[in-house]
């Protein structure tokens, strides 16, 4: 579990270096008044990325696992794309958005809530006893979706991006390499990983429940 | 291909990202092993149950507002001013209103929508596997994720109805191209109403069908030269896609009714087209 956190931070350094540009930019604009060049920019970007609200909003929870902190990330992620909007040129502005998302949301956590980023999954979930359900079991209970969300949130938090990249936003493992900032090699067996913890957790529950 | 290595990439095969070479040998295998063809029928319940399961928190209205007024602060646009504002005020407005404010989602609902993926995914079983050919699969991917969005939100259609000429009027109102819309009751579709989607950077049309208890989403756009016009059938997480073009518009019919279903209503949909 202490591998993958390093990966995570890689992305730092790189998010400091657009925020450089992000200043450049900013202090340019402050001598001008409003034009309308600004608004009709303003007006590009929320056309390009207003649809994206929903998934900025989703990821942020599922990482923050807190309303108000998913909130101030989504606001202060939108800013921070509208500012370095000039340099997407890409099609696919939810991707490029979820990247902004996920960054931001990183670095809250990592100021104010380090602990979240090296809590390993729960050992006793792992060593318990539960050999003895079977898939068939496991497939019954997949069925209660409140046991689900129990589960998701209780996985660390490369383990909830992930799920929430693949099964919630349909992305392709190309796209959530970039958006997590992991090589696309590594994708496949951290979503594997994933996978495997939520129905460890999963059994781990209902043999406790039985 | 052995259990070992199968097991290793079950995941890429359930995504539907492995190459088409690898992809068969594990087809192979699965056909041949009882204990990994079990294993990966768990896994593909499993990864339903997540993608049916874990709650979709969506942006609420309060949000919306807050960063917009953020961002215009950003770039000191006073209320009130500036006709492109005003123009794409009713753009948000307009998304503000097709995608409700839903933060939790129903439990009993998807508790019943579980059960019948389950039904579905031991349907399609019995089914071929079918590839999608590459540069379709990330449209695939998009579209199923809108129409299990739409179930989800609760929010099958903007205008529910199933008479062809409300539906019609109020999608040609709200995109730059008219759709053709038909209601199929007596061929045993009954149009339930319409939506608008927003698929690859583009506002689509999404007329919503019924089969028995199974929806299907036919998403509609004008065929651009990036769409493809060759006739497509894809399967993929236990749902089936069938793709067709008639020269004007793109379509894309995304359900988890069987294949057979599905292709019965492209022909019966074509076949109302041309009668009207
Ligand atoms: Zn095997």
């Amino acid at each position: 579990m202490a591998a993958p956190l390093k990966i995570d931070y890689a992305f730092n350094a790189q998010d400091f270096e657009s925020s450089a540009k992000i200043v450049k930019f900013t202090i340019l604009k402050k001598h001008q008044e409003p034009d309308a060049a600004q608004e009709h920019e303003l007006a590009s970007f929320e056309e390009t990325m207003l649809p994206h609200m929903d998934a900025a909003h989703n990821l942020a929870k599922w990482l923050l696992r807190n309303e108000e902190d998913a909130q101030d990330v989504v606001q202060e992620a939108y800013l921070r794309a509208f500012k370095s909007f000039s340099g997407f040129h890409g099609s696919n502005g939810r991707a490029w958005l979820l990247t902004i998302v996920r960054n931001t949301s990183y670095t809250l956590l990592k100021k104010n809530r380090a602990v979240d980023l090296t809590t390993t999954f729960d050992e006793e979930i792992h060593t318990a006893g539960h050999e003895s359900v079977s898939p068939a079991t496991i497939l019954e209970h997949s069925e209660n979706a409140e046991l689900i969300k129990e589960a998701m949130d209780e996985l660390p938090v490369q383990f909830r991006e992930i799920l929430a990249l693949r099964h919630q936003e349909g992305l392709s493992y190309k796209e959530i390499a970039d958006i997590a900032q992991i090589p696309p090699g590594t994708v496949m067996s951290r979503l594997s990983r994933a996978r495997a913890e939520l129905k460890e957790y999963l059994a781990a529950r209902i043999s406790k429940d039985k | 291909m052995n259990c070992e290595e199968a097991t290793k990439l079950m995941d890429g095969y359930l995504d539907g990202e492995l190459d088409p070479m690898t992809s068969q040998k594990i087809e192979q295998h699965l056909r041949d092993c009882r204990k990994c063809e079990q294993a990966y029928e768990a896994h593909t319940a499993l990864a339903h149950a997540i993608s049916r399961g874990a709650p979709y928190y969506k942006a609420q209205a309060e949000l919306r507002q807050r960063v917009q007024s953020s961002l215009r602060d950003a770039v000191g646009v006073r209320a009130s001013r500036s006709a492109a504002r005003e123009n794409h005020a009713s753009l948000t407005s307009r998304w503000a209103k097709r995608r409700p404010v839903l933060p939790e989602i129903p439990w009993n609902w998807l508790a019943l929508a579980a059960a019948i993926i389950l039904a579905a995914i031991i349907a399609s079983s019995f089914l071929p596997r079918l590839r999608p050919p590459t540069s379709d699969q990330f449209l695939a991917t998009q579209l199923i994720a809108s129409h299990v969005r739409s179930l989800m939100a609760d929010h099958l259609t903007d205008v529910a109805s199933s008479d062809q000429h409300t539906v019609k009027p109020w999608l040609d109102t709200k995109l730059d191209f008219a759709p053709p819309v038909v209601d199929l009751s007596s061929e045993g579709f009954p149009l339930i109403g319409g939506r608008l989607d927003y698929l690859d950077s583009r506002s689509v049309a999404a007329l919503v069908y019924q089969k028995r208890k199974h929806f299907i989403n036919l998403f509609i756009w004008p065929t651009t030269p990036k769409d493809s016009t060759a006739q497509t059938m894809v399967e993929r997480e236990g749902y089936h896609l069938v793709h067709w073009s008639d020269g004007d518009f793109t379509y894309w019919a995304v359900s988890d009714v069987n294949i057979n279903d599905l292709q019965s209503f492209k022909q019966l949909f074509e076949q109302q087209i041309a009668r009207h």
